[in-house]
Order: C-alpha cells, then sequence, then structure tokens
C-alpha cells in the first residue's frame, strides 16, 4: 500500500495542476486518455471481475449522457449536479436491466448487451424530447478544465473502487461466481444478487463519464453516445492491460489512448480496422495482458 | 391479404436467412466458437457482388462460386493463423474466441469501408415480380430463395454422405469418440470454419440481390444469425431452417406494424428475447 501511494501520490498532483500547464491539444488529449481509462475500469468490474464479458457497456454511458443532457435543458441544473444525475440514473436502470440480461451467459450475454445498446440508441432516437438523430445542442454550461476535473474524480473513484474490489470479499465471491457459478452458488453465494451489484457498479461509472463527455461535444447524437468504437476501444483496452487485474485497465487505457489517438489523427479512414486487428493480435501475443505478464516476470527473478 | 403477403415475404427472407445461419451453425456445432464476424463475411462478400454488378453488369450468380472459394481460403487461414493460436488465458477459452472474433469483425467492417467506401449497395436486376393470387413473388427475392435452399440442400447431403461431412458430425457430437476414431479433429475444425465462412459468403451474394447494404452492417447478419440458430437449438440443423422462417416472419410482420425507426432495433430484441425464453431452443441441445 505504501507503496502504491509513493507512486500515485506525484501522478495525481501532477494530474491536478496539469490543466494549468497545458495547453489546449494536449490538455485534450489528457482528458481523452482519462476517459477512456475510466470506461476501461467501468468494464473490467462486471467483465473481468465477474467474467461477463459485455460488449454494450456503452449503454450506460450514453443513457448517462442522455439523462445529463435533457435535466439541463429542462430543468437547467448546474451541469455537475445534471452529470451527477445522470449517472445515477444509468446505474437505476441497469439494475432491472441486469436482472434480465444476466440470466444470460457468455456469448448470450455478450451479443445481448451489444442488441440492448443499440436498442437503446433507438429507442432514444425514437423519442422526440431528444432530438432524435439530430441530436440535443447543450446551452454553454462548462469548460475543457471542468469537465476534466469531473473526469478525473470519476475515473480516480473508479481505481479506488477496483483496488477496494480486489482485496475485499465482495471481490472474492465475484471471482467465485466468474470460476464457477454453481460452485459459488452451492457455497452460499446469492449469484443473482452479486452480479446485479457489479453490473450496476460498471453502469455507474460510464453514466457518469458520459454526463461529462456531452459537455466536451458541447451537444449529443445517438450515434457518438452509444458507439460501438468506444465499446471496442474499453475492451481493447482492458485486455491489452490485463482483464480481472487492479492496474490493468490503467496500463492499458493510457498506452492504448495514446497509439489511438495517433491513429485517429492520421489514418480515420482504416482506424477501425486497425483497432480491430490490434485486438485479434493482442489475444494470441499477449492474452493476458501486460500487468500479468510483467508481475509473474518480476516474482519470477525474485 | 396483407398478412399473406407478409408471409411471403417472411418466408422468403427467411430462405436467405436459414443459409447464413447454417453456416454459423457448423462453426458453432464444431467448435463451439461463436464467430461473431459471421456477419461481416455476409456483407463484404454482399457488396462486392454490388461492386462487380455495377463494374461489369455481371449476373452475380456467376460469382457464387468466386466468393464461395474465397470464403473457404479466408476461414481456413483466420482458423489456422488465429483461432487456432488462441492460448484462452483470459477469463476461458470462449471469452478469448469470442472476443477474436469480435476484433475480427471490426477489422472486416473496417477492410470492407477502406476497400468499397461506405455507401449502400445492392444488384438491381430482376427487379420484376411474379403475380399469383393476388399476391406477388419479387423474383429477385425468388431467385434467392431457391438458390439459398439448392445449396443447403447440397450442404446438407454433404455432411450426410461424404466422409468430411461424416467427420464434421462426429466431432460436433463428441470430440473425444471422433479422436478414438482416428478423425484429425484439428484438421477437421479448420475445415468447419472455412466450410461456414464459405457458406456465409455465398449466401452473401444472394443477399445482395434483396438488400441495401453497406460494409458496416454486419453486425444485423450477425445477430439475424445467432438468433436463428438459438430459436432452432445451437447446432440443430433442421432446427436452424425452421428458425430462419420464423425469424423472417417476425421481422416481415415487425417491419410492417413497428415503425421504421423502431424495427431497426427489432432483430437485437428478437435475440434477446430468444435467448431468454428459448434456453434450449425449439428443437436441440444447448452445451454453450
Amino acid at each position: 500500500m505504501r507503496r502504491i501511494l509513493i507512486i500515485a501520490i506525484p501522478i495525481v498532483a501532477f494530474l491536478a495542476v496539469a490543466p494549468n500547464r497545458l495547453n489546449g491539444y494536449y490538455l485534450n488529449l489528457l482528458y481523452i486518455t482519462v476517459l477512456y481509462v475510466g470506461l476501461a475500469y467501468g468494464w473490467n468490474i462486471i467483465s473481468g471481475y465477474a467474467g461477463y464479458f459485455s460488449f454494450g457497456q456503452i449503454a450506460f454511458f450514453g443513457i448517462g449522457a442522455y439523462a445529463t443532457g435533457l435535466i439541463v435543458v429542462n430543468l437547467q441544473w448546474h451541469w455537475i449536479l445534471a452529470a451527477l444525475a445522470g449517472g445515477l440514473i444509468a446505474c437505476a436502470l441497469s439494475v432491472p436491466m441486469g436482472y434480465v440480461m444476466l440470466r444470460l451467459r457468455g456469448p448470450f450475454f455478450a451479443m445481448g448487451m451489444f442488441g440492448l445498446a443499440q436498442t437503446s440508441r433507438v429507442v432514444i432516437t425514437a423519442i422526440p424530447a431528444t432530438g432524435g438523430g439530430s441530436g440535443l445542442f447543450l446551452p454553454p454550461g462548462s469548460d475543457l478544465r471542468s469537465i476534466y476535473y469531473w473526469t478525473l474524480a470519476v475515473t480516480l473513484g473508479a481505481i479506488a473502487l477496483t483496488m477496494w474490489i480486489d482485496r475485499s470479499a465482495f471481490g472474492l465471491r465475484l471471482q467465485a461466481l466468474r470460476e464457477d457459478e454453481q460452485v459459488a452458488g452451492t457455497l452460499g453465494i446469492d449469484v443473482t444478487l452479486e452480479k446485479i451489484y457489479a453490473f450496476a457498479l460498471s453502469a455507474l461509472i460510464p453514466g457518469l463519464l458520459g454526463g461529462g463527455y456531452i459537455w466536451f461535444l458541447t451537444y449529443i447524437e445517438p450515434d457518438a453516445a452509444f458507439s460501438p468504437r468506444l465499446d471496442l476501444q474499453s475492451v481493447v483496452m482492458a485486455i491489452l492491460g490485463g482483464v480481472g487485474t487492479v492496474w490493468g485497465p490503467l496500463v492499458g487505457g493510457v498506452l492504448m489512448t495514446q497509439i489511438a489517438e495517433a491513429l485517429w489523427a492520421r489514418f480515420p479512414q482504416i482506424y477501425l480496422m486497425i483497432f480491430g486487428g490490434l485486438l485479434v493480435a493482442l489475444l494470441i501475443v499477449l492474452p493476458r495482458g501486460i500487468v500479468p505478464a510483467l508481475t509473474s516476470r518480476i516474482r519470477r527473478s525474485v | 391479404m396483407v398478412i399473406a403477403q407478409l408471409v411471403v415475404n417472411g418466408v422468403l427472407l427467411g430462405g436467405v436467412l436459414a443459409l447464413s445461419a447454417l453456416g454459423f451453425n457448423i462453426i458453432f456445432g464444431v467448435m463451439r466458437v461463436v464467430n461473431l464476424a459471421h456477419g461481416d463475411f455476409v456483407v463484404l462478400s454482399a457488396v462486392f457482388c454490388a461492386v462487380v454488378f455495377a463494374q461489369t453488369n455481371l449476373n452475380p450468380l456467376i460469382l457464387l462460386p468466386l466468393t464461395g472459394g474465397a470464403g473457404f481460403v479466408l476461414g481456413a487461414l483466420v482458423h489456422r493463423y488465429l483461432l487456432h493460436r488462441l492460448p484462452g488465458e483470459i477469463a476461458s477459452a470462449e471469452a478469448s474466441s469470442l472476443t477474436l472474433t469480435f476484433g475480427l469483425s471490426f477489422l472486416l467492417a473496417g477492410a470492407g469501408l477502406a476497400l468499397f467506401g461506405g455507401n449502400y449497395r445492392s444488384v438491381p436486376f430482376l427487379t420484376g415480380a411474379y403475380q399469383l393470387d393476388g399476391l406477388s413473388f419479387p423474383q429477385a427475392r425468388l431467385l434467392a430463395f431457391v438458390a439459398a435452399l439448392a445449396l443447403a440442400v447440397v450442404l446438407g447431403l454433404f455432411l450426410r454422405f461424404t466422409a468430411i461431412g461424416r467427420a464434421i458430425r462426429a466431432t460436433s457430437q463428441n470430440v473425444e469418440g471422433a479422436l478414438a476414431c482416428g478423425i484429425d479433429t484439428d484438421r477437421v475444425r479448420t475445415i468447419s470454419f472455412a466450410l461456414g465462412t464459405a457458406v456465409a459468403t455465398a449466401s452473401g451474394t444472394l443477399m445482395s440481390f434483396i438488400y441495401n447494404l453497406n460494409p458496416q452492417m454486419g453486425v444485423l447478419f450477425t445477430i439475424n444469425a445467432f438468433a436463428i440458430v438459438v430459436i432452432g437449438g445451437l447446432g440443430s440443423y433442421t432446427g436452424a431452417v425452421i428458425g430462419a422462417i420464423i425469424l423472417g416472419l417476425a421481422q416481415s410482420f415487425s417491419s410492417y406494424f413497428a415503425g421504421a425507426t423502431l424495427s431497426e432495433a427489432a432483430p437485437y430484441i428478437l435475440f434477446i428475447l430468444i435467448s431468454l425464453l428459448l434456453p434450449s431452443g425449439l428443437l436441440g441441445r444447448r452445451t454453450a
């Protein structure tokens, strides 16, 4: 724990003062990095710890984003309160959704979640109040620095949450049901309840991040809020770093965002192709991810 | 009368969807791999045929051996050099093959976008329709339906009566048993993946007659094939044909009764409902 603090305190201090030092481009990049790391942490709870691979957690990012936008436009709340409410709404909606979806397993759950994200996109497009396919424009109310601090706070919270899960009895219960759900059930774990807790946490984080993202875009439209690209990226980042580990999403997210931004700037046409190929290559070359590979090497050398 | 016409449309659509689902089913049956790139193979082949048709006016049926053959080679390569090498360490072997085909799906969709652009394309030939008792049978759909059924029958005979077909069925029933009989199950897996992909690309050629497609729409066909196979029971071939007709009917009715926007979500909602309500399919076993 002390070693972690020695590394973490200077990094957090740097991240806290960074907006005063950095110009627009680098602050943008820093914001995107923190956002993606947060999304990867959100995915890692249900998919990494509980073993339910989801290809649709972006649903809650989109729901959080739209809830925030609608609250601000209709009720004129302060944007931070609205973003907080958006995240809570996404989390609240995830409980009944999770109750139904978590009956599915493996590929059925993964693809079902993809379907749920697409269904949410279609439903939100069909509601007149959201502006449909043309989207919803926001009144001015925030700036990049505040959005960055909001996102940083959520992501640090997600990391702290993951550190807690990794050591807690809750985390052990999740890992038990990941390894064998039936055995976990016979050991007295209420698997349905634990899965729904994990799912709700995995919805809260993207929901809160979505509430900040719309201020970054200054408007919100269905294709941006429910983008399969963001989903693909959070999966790739968590796998690169190490699925179901505390530090995997951080390492994977930071590395991959830099690669992604460089690719996006240079090859927008073949961006998805490269990213898909990268995921395929990673699974074969480095299936456990960077963090487990490094720690096992360090342990061996000691 | 409207209802009867919707039934005709649904059955004709179901025939083509059945062929695509059979490809998905072979791969799942033998390897227990859910191929999330399935629909991208379908759509890439369809868009390719549309591009060739626009350039040369060539009847896409002539392209069938080419698209099917290309699918076979691609599928064999994907299995040999990618799926076969998966160490299966993240969470479970199932999760890693699922994630790999998820990545492959983006790779193929992106490649299609880079090669053919994002325009919607189709093969605009046989635009007429036969009239019978007030029902209309669009020629293109009819041709696609007949061709799909013919291919499905050929595939069925192949699986039933050839040595390779028997080996494929044996491996999907019991891997240890197949090994004990001297079947090279690794080779069977490669052949099955290649065959499943070939069926996907061949069905894509037929889809190009009836759908307006762009390279990013593959996921729709993946989810359709997945839903069909779930309705019919994973691994059951007769079930897949029945499931395809049911899904074809459901789509034709939902697009008529729900608006254009909402019916876009129909395949996804159907998939979720079917997985929840029919966990072991109409006829068949589920061993996922």
